[in-house]
């Protein structure tokens, strides 16, 4: 037990033995008890008050001093005062510091409750959205950030992605909004002005399009008067080679000028239309046949189809996502290996899988394949002849992602390698 | 505003309710850009898409209706309860005609698409729109926020939007004179801003139907100056 009690404890003993020794002299030892512990009773009481005082704000010139138990009391309550109050202070200068920092913020940051009320904006995220922080704190934010992707990306609440939107307070301008969970059931709404990223990528389209474009009308001429010298007999004969090597030349320009202008095709139009059925049998049938016709083809060619259900989309896509997937695996399997296309469906949706026995690919090079003008430089040789441009599998990719769809690839060296179309559900049409 | 109800399940339904409204708001937002973007850039396809997809405007107007006849029927709501479910009803008819009229403006896009474009690429049009479209989101903004000065503000815009509907009307009208061939776009160019001047009117409405809501003050058919002075008067009342 600590010095204090002990010593209050032993002056309160002292006083009730001093107050019961004082009566029992007078004969009345009850009465003197009972006057001691008066005593002590309002002694306790005076520093009470005291002290009930002082914590109500009365202003004290020097607190009490001594061994006693108030004392000390008195002294503990001041630094513990003390002690709140500098951390008070403490904590409003970073609580400062932090609204200085948000304010400094060039992206906006928006703290959503799970209902998606608003309750705290930086600056920037004001200027971006055009919100008003004073006013529209507690406001649920699919009121005042009306956009419908925007609100279904809210109402989904996945946070992997972000959303693109345009700018509600400037025609032109473009948002990406990320949001992060944290905490128990909060959200931080992250705002960055992406307008210079979608301009830039914009400008990249166009200047792929607009160039391919071009280059199509002198590609024309040449291929023209190629066409009519070598048409003509007079032409001397050590100049026979190098015409026809012209010829070679323009027709794989032609060719890549063609894929670059479809590739820019596919990337600026939307997801494709629903509700047309393509007839995928028929054009898987097709692009064996067109493998067929191709140089150093693999005689055995097979079509396996599982399902017959048909898939929601656009026949040209599909043509030739079929044709460079084909004629890919043509191109880089040996004329005694085998190719399969093969079309089967389950409650997920529907696979297009084209499988070969040809030279595979290394692991390394799987990730980058879709790359447009990714080559695999290991000295492989392609089977098939002269190579493609370099476009196929970006096409592919594209004309996918325009359906929904997913290509997966798995190749092992030598044995061969497997391009898997997933298409979802919503794009395959079910034969009643 | 709305949010002392005793029936936490009634206040639900009320902030439900103001959501289902801002949701089709959006939707009406972006068929209207999407509609001057497809006069602008010659896209018939996003035009049709714009017109085709006007289906789902109707489909939230039915809803958002059969919401408020439900909240009517189950909790009979008083004061600025009903004068909500009231200015609700009316906000979606006129943001289900914004729908039309932005449809109206896709098949001109749709059209358009197929002449020649002007040197200016309708560069007034797409001013008037910008102007439009500024005015229908500050109507939504003024709804979701109760807020009868922006309202004020947008009913007070109406008056250049329509002064510069008369001036590409007077334009087209002079082209067509210069150039008869050029009557059968003129007259759809007309047509686009006939829409986006009535898109603008119903944005009007939209705002007079906020200041309804809040104040509980009629203001259709009211005069500029006495639509401020009475909204200045009521403001000062409460």
């Amino acid at each position: 037990m600590p010095q204090v009690w002990f010593t209050l404890f032993a002056r309160l003993g002292l006083l009730a033995a001093a107050g019961l020794g004082i009566g029992w002299l007078y004969g009345q030892p009850v009465y003197g008890l009972l006057c001691a512990v008066s005593i002590a009773l309002g002694w306790q009481l005076l520093w009470l008050f005291r002290l009930e005082r002082w914590l109500n704000g009365e202003k004290m010139d020097f607190l009490p001093e001594g061994e006693g138990i108030w004392p000390r009391l008195f002294a503990r309550i001041d630094f513990l005062r003390g002690r709140t109050k500098r951390r008070g202070k403490r904590y409003k200068a970073l609580v400062k510091q932090m609204r200085q920092a948000t304010r400094a913020f060039p992206d906006g940051g928006i703290l959503v409750s799970r209902n998606h009320e608003i309750y705290f904006m930086n600056h920037a995220a004001e200027e971006l959205l055009g919100l008003k922080r004073k006013k529209d704190r507690g406001a649920r934010i699919e009121n005042l950030i009306r956009d419908p992707d925007f609100v279904a990306y809210m109402q989904a609440g996945t946070t992997s992605k972000a959303v693109q939107i345009p700018s509600p307070l400037n025609h032109g301008r473009w948002l990406s909004c990320h949001l992060v969970p944290y905490g128990m059931d909060q959200q931080l709404l992250l705002v960055r002005d992406v307008t210079a990223l979608v301009q830039a990528d914009k400008m990249r389209r166009d200047f792929v399009a607009n160039a391919s474009h071009e280059l199509r009308t002198p590609l024309t001429v040449i291929t023209g008067y190629l066409d009519a010298l070598a048409d003509d007999d007079s032409l001397a004969d050590d100049l026979q080679v190098p015409l026809q090597e012209m010829q070679l030349q323009a027709a794989r320009m032609r060719t890549l000028v063609n894929e670059l202008l479809r590739l820019s095709e596919l990337e600026s139009k939307g997801p494709a239309r629903q509700g047309k059925a393509v007839n995928i049998a028929a054009l898987m049938a097709a692009a064996a046949q067109e493998a067929k016709a191709m140089q150093n083809c693999p005689h055995d060619i097979r079509v396996n189809i599982e399902s017959d259900a048909d898939l929601s989309g656009e026949v040209a896509d599909i043509q030739s996502i079929l044709t460079n997937l084909v004629s890919n695996a043509v191109r880089y399997t040996p004329q005694d290996g085998q190719i399969s296309i093969s079309w089967s469906t389950d409650d997920d949706g529907g696979y297009l899988v084209i499988a070969d026995t040809g030279l595979g690919i290394r692991k390394e090079h799987l990730p980058r394949l879709t790359e447009r003008f990714y080559r695999v430089e290991d000295g492989r040789e392609r089977i098939g002849g002269a190579g493609g441009t370099g476009l196929g599998l970006a096409i592919v990719k594209h004309a996918l992602q325009r359906h929904g769809a997913k290509l997966a690839i798995e190749s092992t060296p030598g044995k061969g390698s497997s391009f898997t179309c997933t298409f979802p559900v919503d794009r395959i049409i079910a034969v009643a | 505003m709305f949010t002392q109800h005793i029936s936490r399940r009634f206040n639900k339904d009320l902030e439900e309710l103001r959501t289902q409204v801002s949701n089709m708001g959006g939707l009406v937002e972006r068929q209207l850009a999407q509609a001057i973007e497809a006069i602008v850039s010659g896209d018939s396809d996003l035009g049709l898409d714009v017109a085709r997809r006007d289906f789902k405007v109707n489909q939230y107007e039915v809803e958002i209706d059969e919401s408020c006849s439900r909240i009517l029927a189950t909790r009979a709501p008083a004061a600025a309860d009903l004068r909500l479910i009231v200015a609700v009803i009316k906000v979606i008819t006129d943001l289900e005609r914004i729908g039309d009229e932005a449809q109206r403006v896709g098949i001109c896009a749709a059209r358009l698409a197929s002449e020649a474009q002007p040197r200016d690429r309708y560069d007034e049009l797409r001013s008037l729109s910008e102007h439009v479209q500024d005015m229908l989101h500050d109507a939504l903004d003024a709804f979701s926020r109760l807020d009868v000065e922006d309202a004020l503000r947008v009913v007070e815009e109406d008056k250049y939007v329509d002064q510069e509907y008369e001036a590409i009307y007077r334009q087209c009208i002079s082209m067509m004179m210069e150039d008869p061939r050029t009557i059968k776009r003129f007259m759809d160019v007309s047509w686009a801003a006939r829409a986006l001047e009535r898109i603008g009117d119903h944005a009007k409405n939209i705002c007079e139907y906020v200041i309804y809501l809040v104040q509980g003050k009629d203001v259709r058919h009211t005069e500029l100056e006495d639509l401020r002075n009475q909204v200045e008067q009521a403001s000062k009342g409460s």
